[in-house]
């Protein structure tokens, strides 16, 4: 147990960011701090989540329908808003994670080659 | 954008204040949890540490609220909605300040909005024709008249021989007694050749065209009705084809019906095709005979208006070569049908358009005064607010808003003043010169409208915004104390817009002060008759029983024996062409003795056809010699008078008592009708008292009957009382008889001038409606800067300074920014009335007593202020 160090700011890769949130909640419904610490931890710590980026982010993905949002208690007895993946939200996980996989293939196969 | 994401956008726009909360709360747990989890991490941070580094790491909370506010995309609405309740909030809390802008604004809208709709509908609105842009009205010109119409034989050639035009029609104004209904009345109509309709494009509502065949004399009587007659003497009932109507004692069959929106040069009733005028008719052939007729062409494709006058011009030339007796020296003149339609009142529009545009360049500039002055006190408040971090732009967003729905409020009522002043305006001008033109409050016109209103909002926001949001302003209130520099320029700006005021309200006075010079002078001419309780009007004796001469004769008799006898009346005549009526009937003479000139140069006199005391009832001096009596029958010799200007042209050295002259020329078609002068007569503005005297004769009735007059009546009572008396008496002559165009000399005479006549009007309202409004911006300056420097003026006296000093000090501003006012203003007039010369009569646009009263009467202004 020690000082926890100062978190690594490793930006998150442009374009992974809606990716990483749905499939953190893939895994079930999550309030907006959880998932930041989620992928945080996920990462071995690498990536960081911007606040700042999140709750955009989140915005949007209400606005897309990919996910719902509710109130439910949470773990300090308060209540915090939990976001649940919909029926679309995992098809446009499915999407974009066989994007992203095309799009690392061929980043690969350049350093390789090259 | 799928259905979806709208409804989900629409959800959150109507559900947006829970929503805001619940971020607000989302973001607090949120900060909350990772303070808990700093807690749980480090030993040893007290909790509001803890708190501290969560929010620090969290950022911004209120602006991330903001940004992801932002991503469902209503901002912009938000901000407008925001904006509009600060500026009503605002407005309601000044009631002082918004009452005076918004009474202010709405007289210049409302004002501008009334001319507009003027203007549009006798300029503008789209006529009720196809490619209207492309049709031409052709007249024929004689130096010795002007323009005149077009003789029947003339048309037929220039048809022929054309190829500019793809098309030409011809149209003969002519007028109808109609029988069969309850009070006996005279329509008009139109004779015209059966493409007339197809030229302009229209077809009829109901029933059928005229065909080509209906041109040639033999046509069998057919009519197409108006819309407006159809309606009101047919109850417009479609069974009214086929119907006979009985005009002129002859019958017509209706074939069809006219569109509602169909517009006739002349308003016609009804219309009949030309072969049926044709039939029987000696002006068909006669080359010389010009009565009533217009031509309607519509030019071929490619073909420009420069393109026709040139092919026209050589057609004229040739007939005037090949018909020298007929034709010599005589032209074609083209119109747009645009021009004919709206061509006298074009100026007088166009000079009230811009006055009303100054109106509310005026009012705009005192309400930017008003808005500078708030601004000054709000400045604490912008300060404020920018330190916040709101944007300048922002900022002026925000006071454009207000600024806009000041200007709304004013547009709307300034509708309800745009109502009344349509209302007031359609009673002043006279009837035929609208000639069926729509002015009311229709789309095109609330669009312009709208414009204005928000070109307003625009003028009088921006200037004060910008100004109030200056940074250099905002630093020096920051500071505190208000320094003479931080009003320089604010001054400035206001002397500006009182300057520009004094500008634009002297360039209103002198076009007001120029126009009632001129209608002055205008009706101060000697009409060369007079035109006091005189009653005049028309009968045209058209039926069968009037065939021949001795029946028309003892018509009109009997009605001058019944209506001299009627209570009040002072005398009674016939005449036909009474002067200011239009109508207008001209013919060559020859006058015994004098060489025989070339046709061109023939006397072209005006001739009346007149009764024993026509020139006393109208009160034309006689100038020599005597006028008609009931002796000057058909068995005495033949008599006729002549005006002052023949006279003078032609009979410069000797007596013209005692001479002769007669219509026409001597040929051996026509025996030579030589007529003995009587009498010379003095001259009458025939043709409106703006233009110069004619040459005119006069003919006993009694000698050269004519079935088309006019009784005039001179009363001792009011004329109007006599009208019932009259119908009477005519009625128990003839009951069948219509009376129509019935009207006083002096309504004539006030009709002759009503477009000059509204002009002064509504420019004498506008510019008082300036001045006034100038006043108030002179005084808002002065007062204000005199608020400003009490600081300064304290000081001053305090050094010594009297009362008179500091007075001399106040009023050298006023009369500092009067007289740049008066200098610009000088220097506009100048130039901007010279577009008004066309209204003028007899006065130079540069009439220096004019420019010197008004420039007095505004600097006396400026000083009381």
């Amino acid at each position: 147990m020690g000082q926890r160090d100062e978190r690594q700011k490793t930006e998150i890769p442009p374009g992974t960011l809606y990716m990483l949130i749905l499939k953190t909640l893939a895994n079930g419904a999550m309030h907006g701090y959880g998932i930041a610490e989620r992928i945080h931890q996920l990462s071995d710590e690498v990536l960081q989540v911007e606040e700042g980026s999140l709750y955009p982010a989140l915005q949007r993905m209400l606005i897309k329908g990919w996910v719902t949002a509710e109130w439910r208690p949470s773990e300090n007895n308060r209540r915090a808003r939990y976001y649940q993946l919909t029926k679309a939200g995992r098809k446009q996980l499915g999407t974009e994670l066989s994007e992203f996989e095309k799009v690392v293939a061929a980043i690969h196969r350049v350093i390789e080659t090259a | 954008m799928t259905t979806g994401e709208m409804w989900r956008r629409l959800i959150f726009f109507f559900r947006r204040g829970q929503f805001h909360r619940d971020l607000e709360e989302e973001m607090d747990q949120h900060v909350a949890m990772k303070a808990q989890g700093h807690l749980d991490l480090q030993e040893g941070i007290s909790p509001g540490e803890a708190r501290n580094a969560a929010q620090r790491e969290f950022g911004n909370t209120l602006l991330l609220r903001e940004k992801s506010r932002d991503m469902w995309g209503f901002r912009w609405l938000e901000i407008l909605l925001q904006d509009l309740r600060l500026g009503a909030r605002t407005l309601r809390k000044n009631p002082g300040f918004t009452i005076v802008a918004v009474l202010t604004l709405a007289l210049g809208i409302g004002a501008n909005t009334a001319i507009f709709s003027v203007v549009y509908g006798v300029l503008l609105q789209p006529l009720p024709y196809r490619n209207s842009s492309r049709l031409v009205v052709l007249n024929e010109t004689t130096p010795k008249v002007g323009t005149v119409s077009v003789s029947y034989p003339d048309f037929l050639d220039w048809r022929a021989q054309s190829h500019a035009f793809s098309q030409m029609a011809a149209m003969y104004s002519l007028g109808f007694n109609l029988a069969g209904v309850s009070q006996p009345e005279n329509i008009t109509g139109d004779a015209v050749s059966p493409n007339f309709l197809s030229v302009l494009g229209v077809r009829p509502l109901l029933g059928r065209d005229f065909e080509a065949s209906e041109e040639n004399p033999g046509t069998a009587p057919v009519l197409l009705l108006s819309y407006a007659l159809w309606q009101s003497h047919f109850g417009a009932e479609r069974s009214v084809i086929g119907r006979t109507i009985t005009l002129d004692g002859r019958g017509f069959t209706i074939i069809g019906v006219l569109p509602p929106n169909f517009r006739s040069l002349d308003k016609a009733d009804v219309l009949e095709p030309i072969g049926v005028w044709a039939t029987n008719n000696p002006s068909v052939t006669d080359r010389g005979d010009r009565g009533d007729m217009t031509i309607l062409g519509r030019l071929a494709p490619g073909i420009t208006l420069t393109q026709a006058r040139a092919e026209m011009d050589g057609i004229a030339g040739r007939l005037a070569k090949e018909y020298p007796a007929s034709n010599d020296q005589f032209g074609v003149r083209l119109r747009p049908i645009r021009d004919v339609f709206a061509g006298d009142m074009r100026p007088a529009l166009l000079v009230l358009f811009g006055a009303v545009m100054f109106v509310l360049l005026i009012a705009c500039a005192n309400v930017a005064n008003l808005f500078l002055a708030r601004g000054a006190a709000r400045t604490k408040e912008i300060a404020l607010r920018v330190a916040l971090g709101a944007s300048r732009s922002r900022i002026i967003r925000q006071m454009l808003t207000e600024s806009f729905v000041l200007a709304l409020l004013g547009g709307i009522l300034g509708l309800a003043f745009a109502i009344a002043g349509i209302h007031a305006m359609t009673r002043l001008i006279p009837m035929d010169m609208l000639a069926g033109a729509s002015v009311n409050l229709n789309g095109t016109v609330l669009l312009f409208a709208a414009g204005v209103v928000v070109l307003c909002a625009f003028i009088f926001g921006l200037a004060p915004a910008t100004h109030a949001t200056k940074p250099d302003v905002q630093s020096e209130l920051k500071e505190g104390a208000r320094t003479a520099s931080a009003g320089a320029a604010e001054n400035r700006l206001r002397g500006a817009l009182a300057i520009a005021e004094i500008s634009l309200a002297l360039v209103l006075l002198v076009g007001a002060g120029l126009m009632m010079k001129s209608l002055y002078r205008l009706l101060s001419v000697n009409p060369g008759f007079q035109t006091d309780r005189v009653l005049t009007m028309e009968m045209d004796l058209r039926t069968q029983q009037y065939s021949k001469v001795p029946a028309i004769q003892n018509f009109w008799q009997q009605v001058l024996n019944r209506v001299r006898v009627l209570p009040g009346v002072e005398s009674a005549a016939v005449g036909t062409d009474v002067p200011l009526t239009g109508n207008h009937s001209r013919t060559d003479i020859t006058i015994e003795g004098m060489a025989s000139s070339k046709p061109g140069n023939w006397p072209h006199p005006d001739y009346h056809i007149i009764s024993p005391g026509y020139l006393r009832t109208l009160g034309i001096p006689m100038l020599r010699g005597r006028s008609f009596t009931d002796a000057d029958n058909k068995r005495a010799p033949l008599v006729g008078l002549i005006n002052a200007k023949i006279a003078r042209q032609y009979f410069p050295h000797e007596d013209p008592l005692g001479k002769r002259f007669m219509p026409g020329h001597p040929s051996v078609k026509h025996p030579p009708l030589w007529i003995t002068i009587v009498g010379v007569v003095g001259d009458t503005k025939l043709y409106g008292l703006a233009n110069p005297a004619r040459l005119e004769v006069y003919i006993p009735f009694q000698q050269f009957p004519d079935r088309d007059m006019n009784l005039l009546v001179k009363s001792g009572i009011d004329p109007a009382a006599l009208i019932k008396s009259i119908r009477g008496a005519v009625a128990s002559i003839d009951k069948d008889q219509p009376i129509f165009a019935i009207s006083t000399m002096n309504q004539l005479r006030d009709d002759s001038v009503a477009t000059r006549r509204l002009t002064l009007v509504l420019l004498g309202l506008f510019s008082a409606l300036a001045l006034v409004l100038a006043a108030i911006g002179i005084y808002g300056v002065i007062s204000y800067s005199v608020v400003q420097r009490t600081h300064e003026i304290g000081i001053r006296m305090a050094l010594g300074a009297q009362h008179k000093d500091v007075l001399r000090m106040v009023l050298g501003q006023g009369g500092k920014i009067a007289l740049a006012g008066l200098a610009i203003g000088i220097v506009a007039a100048f130039a901007l009335t010279r577009l008004m010369t066309s209204l003028l009569f007899s006065v130079s646009a540069s009439d220096p007593v004019t420019f010197g009263g008004v420039a007095v009467i505004l600097l006396l202004v400026a000083m009381l202020v």
